[in-house]
């Protein structure tokens, strides 16, 4: 049985200019004057690996280190430049939730739109309003545009859409912290029960303690590389250690 | 283990067929496309008092203020091609240059507007696009509501080939898409492009008769070359004529309309997807 998440020797690049040229006047100047400043940014370069099912897989690693790169690599935003990256099941990226709600749409609206565009079926979405909206906490403001809702509010209703499936993949940036303390302890409890579910989960976060208390296997990135990789406590205990 | 569980949802090895899998996933976003236009619909025009109705009214705005101006230059005397009031002349140029310019201007800065979630999940970004040329394509159709009224009270009559109408509609969908889709990809780059391209339009819709009619320029062969050579010009002509002329139009003009639809459509598509893998890195 193959595992849910295979990456294969990733390695993402790309051209960036570091005079951050923003208008094509600036380019044509720069051409002309030929003051273009154009440098190789390897954000990645030949990471591998696996994580299987029920694995919880940290990745940890200084900022700048490609964690979010490789989220985005696993979550289908970005392309590898050259690797593979082979992904079975559906997918749930826990990152920055939210994004694509309008504050001008009611919570109806936002729910149906943002499942859509986590890939959900439309119409299963219509059918899960009423769950969602329970579970957030904000049933009593459904139809009302969601520009009155206070940011914990939007917090709760984002997290509600977002982990409103059984994803075989789940991909988690940062530990999601919203809403009051009960909402919190609801939420954890929930990430809990996806992770334990079966899924295939990886977590980036900056919080070595937690990532000790749950990982099973992690990661630790350092200018794109691996620097280490295997049992979560010695890789973390190595991290640490490093300063 | 059920065979659900194993499925290959994404293989990054897996060769995107240019075209083709952009034309797959218009239609496998269906859902979404229609979500994403009812969002831009209802964002618009949420706070505003007039509401929807705000799209027939701005351009009636321009109309009124060019009638109230042009109207003792031309179509005096019946000079007009199907012997229609200025008014109606006026409205169906107006409309139709609208459409092209709000629907390219939409089209390309959709994918920099959908930056946030582009960035955090994958939606196949062609589609926001789309989504902004139905959205433009909406605005036409309600449009036509004033435009009809004239022409059943004021001109001609509504004569059957008005049934023809979705079919310069479609087209210009697939323009403006196109074209959308070429400005979207050096949008990213550089964040003059879509004011670039606000000049370019406007431009280019004062080089089709809208308020002027074409033996304005009957002297001078070269005007009436330029004129005739943008494709925007034929959309016009189409529309004129089965919106209340009750004929064929000339088969050039047929051709040129469909041709470059279909090739703005294709060469936006490829275009984009080609540059997309370098341009998400951007975003």
């Amino acid at each position: 049985m193959s595992n849910p998440i295979e990456v294969r020797d990733v390695t993402l690049r790309y051209r960036l200019d570091k005079a951050n040229v923003g208008t094509i006047k600036e380019a044509a100047l720069r051409t002309i004057r030929r003051q273009r400043t154009v440098e190789w940014i390897h954000a990645l370069d030949g990471v591998s690996f696996e994580v299987a099912r029920g694995e919880i897989f940290g990745v940890v690693g200084p900022n700048g280190a490609g964690k979010s790169t490789l989220m985005k690599i696993i979550a289908r935003v970005l392309p590898p430049t050259t690797g593979r990256v082979i992904v079975r099941g559906q997918v749930a990226p826990m990152i920055e939730l939210g994004s694509g709600m309008n504050p001008e749409l009611t919570a109806r609206e936002n729910i149906i739109l943002y499942g859509a565009m986590l890939g959900r079926d439309p119409k299963h979405m219509r059918e899960r309003v009423e769950p969602i909206v329970e579970w957030a906490g904000v049933e009593d403001f459904v139809d009302v545009p969601t520009r009155s809702y206070s940011s914990g509010m939007m917090g709760r209703l984002a997290f509600s859409v977002a982990t409103d499936i059984e994803p075989e993949v789940l991909v988690v940036d940062e530990v999601l912290s919203v809403g009051d303390k009960a909402f919190r302890a609801k939420s954890q409890a929930r990430m809990n029960q996806l992770i334990n579910g079966g899924s295939a989960v990886v977590v980036v976060s900056h919080s070595i303690e937690m990532l000790k208390n749950m990982a099973t296997r992690a990661m630790w990135l350092d200018r794109g590389r691996i620097k280490m990789l295997g049992d979560a406590n010695e890789v973390l205990s190595g991290y640490l250690t490093s300063g | 283990m059920t065979a659900a569980e194993s499925t290959v949802r994404y293989d990054s090895d897996i060769l995107r067929r240019p075209l083709i899998t952009e034309f797959q996933n218009f239609w496998r976003f269906r859902g979404l496309i229609r979500l994403l236009v009812v969002r831009d619909l209802t964002v618009r025009y949420k706070r505003s008092v007039l509401g929807v109705w705000w799209t027939i009214l701005n351009p009636m705005l321009t109309i009124g203020v060019l009638w109230i101006v042009f109207s003792n230059f031309f179509g005096r005397g019946g000079a007009l091609e199907f012997g229609e009031p200025y008014i109606v002349y006026l409205t169906a140029g107006i409309l139709i240059a609208t459409y092209f310019s709000q629907g390219v201007i939409a089209a390309g800065s959709a994918i920099v507007n959908s930056r946030n979630v582009l960035i955090k999940m994958y939606i196949p970004p062609e589609i926001f696009s789309l989504a902004a040329g139905v959205a433009a394509a909406t605005h036409f159709c309600l449009s036509l509501i004033p435009l009809l009224l004239l022409t059943a009270f004021l001109g001609p009559g509504i004569p059957w080939t008005i049934v023809l109408v979705p079919i310069p509609l479609a087209l210009m969908l697939m323009l403006v898409t196109g074209l959308g889709l070429l400005v979207a990809s050096a949008a990213v780059y550089f964040r003059d492009v879509l004011d670039i391209t606000r000049v370019l339009t406007q431009l280019l819709n004062y080089l089709i008769p809208t308020f002027w009619t074409l033996d304005f320029i009957a002297g001078s062969p070269k005007a009436l070359v330029l004129v005739k050579s943008n494709p925007v010009y034929s959309f016009l002509v189409v529309f004129r004529t089965w919106v209340y002329g009750g004929e064929m139009p000339p088969a050039w003009n047929l051709i040129m309309m469909a041709g470059s639809a279909v090739l703005a459509l294709a060469l936006g598509v490829y275009v984009f997807s080609r540059n997309w893998r370098r341009v998400v890195v951007r975003l």
